[in-house]
């Protein structure tokens, strides 16, 4: 009984790194603009359809670097045209439009690759498991849990100490100072969408290698990333961290002892941190507001 | 301002003009003479295009589409055009799929009303058309009590009863695999009734059951699941779950090597889910409930070759044959009652056997006139990890069993249908 109960939290540690870099891309453009991306999941997809296309011409590799950018061209290109439009009002507005955006992307991907779900290939060697008694410990999982570690501790890099994240930061928490100060406000806040977007299609190429790709697998992650936020800490990235590993233990520990609450779980747990700690486990009081 | 093409000058009027027309010129229709009758016969088509079964949903109206164009083909039904409506059910909202079902039969009045591929979506359809008296044939959802405790007279259905699915390939599981059994179970109507039909076969053969995993429709990820079948140590691990919880569960075993260390296999299993999978991932014996490679078997090779034709290449599913089989049937028993009152076509279509380019499949296949389920052949075999002889022939038939050797009787069921007076 220990030995299953390690297995599952070490499991839903894994689950949860892939939430952490889902809910990170999100967390970033929340933060900054405002903008609640409702088609984060969307993107997602994209990233992954991107990486099915490019597959046979770049392989594994070539593919998981390609189309994270090309997803985040895309979504710069979204930025411009369409979210730039809401900044500054009411999130309500974002909201409706990255909902609205979220059924576009899904019926047009359903358009130009097909309803029918397609298989990722991953290279040999990532898809043995470490040994028979860890079966579920793959290579493809390692790989998985080390790309989100070196993401997170390169993003953490960029904000701390480059001068473009310093001044994210500092937009996060009052931008109108930021622009008075002179800093292009309205470039910043594209290239820090097109982060966001770029973690979006990473996500995307990663689920790809560990589910079958279709074009609505962006609804079931979006949840927990933003319930990730939302425990975390709206505005604290290392709050975000640890959201996305609390509900992966959270869900994975629920799966084997309470199957029928393994959905459940996740909203419980942000309902309990919301009454006892409304603003998140590490979030900073006035965030969002 | 003024928009410039070319060397002429052409005033933005103008061209928002010429678009005016140009839009008006595509929906203004022909002077066509045509020696169709004035009204046409409507059928709506009330299934998923969007969301989780938009595959097995866009299968089904490629199926219908072309029946319809057979059928217009050899002067429509009873010398009227039949005229296909199609609306969006979605994947999961049974709210929307009866607001579609009411505008289909209040407003466009379908003679024939079609759908669901979600169980719970063709039940809440089934309840509309029973309360408008409109003939319903529901072409995939496969829940039992459809054509069991909840059936009505003018409701009929095409594919199997879970029961039926479960009755094919359990007692050849236990030959094959041995005794002790752990199934993974979507958790919801379908895979409940689905559940039962294996667990009541087991019993009977003597096996034991280690655990039963429920999952909520969507699951991604299925480890934790995984680890605890395998904690159970089973020899067989059945696999009951669905479309892309189906891909993404199978993915998972063979990424975890568990298809190495104990059996992997289930009870129905889908083209359009076994496309989806990496080869590795094709494994163990399984049940098609349809499948387009039947050498020398009578309309096979036509069918195939006519939905070739109408969807770009890709080989006909059994969802395909769903809808192909809808229609045709409608289109016969109309035909051959010259009537298209409801209550008199059901009364015909109840022990109504499809003629061979129709059921394109060794046995009889017919609708039972009982609990008007459709009694058709369960094809059990092996999956294939690469195409053999053509990319979507994924599938190696070792029998093709009989609808009526595998169904419950009607008694069992627990279907007694109430006719209108």
């Amino acid at each position: 009984m220990t030995q299953l109960l390690l297995f599952d939290i070490t499991n839903g540690l894994i689950i949860g790194a892939f939430y952490v870099l889902m809910a990170l891309g999100l967390s970033l453009i929340l933060n900054l603009s405002n903008v609640i991306n409702f088609a984060h999941g969307g993107f997602l997809v994209i990233g992954g359809y991107l990486a099915y296309t490019l597959l046979p011409y770049l392989g594994f590799w070539g593919a998981l670097i390609a189309a994270p950018f090309l997803t985040a061209i895309i979504g710069l290109a979204v930025e411009r045209v369409l979210i730039s439009r809401v900044y500054g009002r009411d999130p309500l507005y974002s909201l409706l439009l990255t909902f609205g955006l979220a059924f576009i992307i899904e019926d047009g991907v359903r358009y130009i690759w097909g309803a029918q779900g397609k298989p990722v290939g991953i290279p040999e060697f990532l898809s043995r498991s470490l040994s028979g008694e860890l079966f579920f410990i793959t290579g493809y999982r390692l790989f998985m849990v080390a790309t989100a570690t070196t993401i997170v501790t390169l993003l953490f890099v960029l904000l701390r100490y480059t001068r473009i994240g310093i001044r994210i930061r500092a937009g996060t928490l009052d931008l109108e100072t930021v622009a008075g100060l002179g800093v292009n406000v309205r470039a910043l806040r594209s290239l820090n969408f097109a982060v966001g977007i770029f973690l979006a299609g990473l996500s995307g190429v990663l689920a790809g290698g560990q589910l079958g790709l279709e074009p609505t697998m962006g609804d079931g992650l979006l949840m927990p990333s933003f319930i990730a936020i939302i425990v975390g800490g709206v505005g604290s990235l290392a709050g975000t961290v640890l959201g996305g590993l609390l509900i992966g233990v959270a869900s994975g520990l629920t799966a084997v002892f309470y199957p029928s609450a393994s959905e459940a779980v996740i909203y419980v747990l942000m309902a309990v941190v919301l009454l006892i700690r409304p603003r998140g486990l590490l979030g900073e009081e006035g965030m969002l507001t | 301002m003024t928009i410039r093409s070319g060397s002429a000058g052409i005033g933005r009027r103008t061209v928002i003009k010429s678009a005016a027309a140009a839009g008006v010129a595509q929906f203004a229709s022909p002077f066509v003479v045509s020696a169709w009758a004035a009204d046409t016969v409507k059928i709506g088509l009330d299934n998923p295009l969007t969301g989780t079964y938009a595959a097995p949903g866009g299968n089904e109206l490629i199926g219908c589409k072309l029946a319809v164009e057979q059928i217009n083909a050899k002067g429509g039904i009873l010398g009227r055009k039949v005229e296909l409506l199609v609306e969006d059910s979605t994947s999961g909202d049974a709210g929307t799929a009866v607001q579609k079902a009411r505008k289909l039969i209040e407003r466009d009045n379908v003679d024939l009303l079609v759908g669901n591929v979600n169980s719970a979506l063709a039940q809440a359809m089934a309840g509309v058309s029973y309360e408008k008296g409109v003939l319903h044939i529901v072409p995939g959802g496969h829940t039992d009590p459809i054509t069991g405790t909840d059936c009505h007279w003018n409701v009929f259905r095409v594919c199997n009863t879970t029961r039926m699915e479960a009755n094919s390939i359990v007692p050849l599981l236990f030959k094959t695999y041995g005794k002790k059994w752990h199934f993974i179970t979507p958790d919801y109507a379908f895979g409940h009734t689905l559940y039962d039909g294996c667990e009541a076969n087991l019993k009977k053969l003597g096996g034991t059951i280690t655990g039963n995993e429920l999952t909520p429709l969507g699951t991604t990820d299925f480890s934790a699941y995984l680890i605890k079948a395998r904690a159970a140590n089973p020899d067989v691990l059945i696999v009951l779950v669905q479309g892309s919880d189906m891909v993404n569960c199978l993915k998972q075993i063979s990424q975890f090597g568990i298809d190495k260390q104990i059996h992997v296999a289930g009870t129905q299993q889908e083209l359009e889910s076994v496309e989806a999978m990496p080869p590795e991932a094709r494994v163990g014996i399984w049940m098609f409930e349809w499948y387009w490679n039947q050498p020398g078997v009578a309309g096979v090779d036509k069918f195939v070759a006519d939905i070739r034709k109408a969807s770009g290449g890709k080989v006909p599913t059994a969802r395909t044959w769903f809808g192909y089989v809808s229609i045709h049937s409608y289109g016969l028993v109309a035909n051959a009652q010259k009537s298209l009152d409801a209550k008199k076509l059901a009364k015909a279509l109840g022990d109504f056997q499809l003629p061979p380019e129709v059921k394109v499949q060794p046995n009889n296949v017919y609708f039972r006139g009982g609990d008007h389920q459709l009694m058709l052949s369960a094809f059990i075999g092996e999956l294939l990890k690469n195409g053999d002889g053509d990319p979507e022939n994924l599938f190696k038939v070792n029998s093709v069993v009989s609808g009526d050797s595998i169904a419950p009787p009607v008694s069992e069921t627990g279907c007694t249908l109430k006719w209108p007076a």
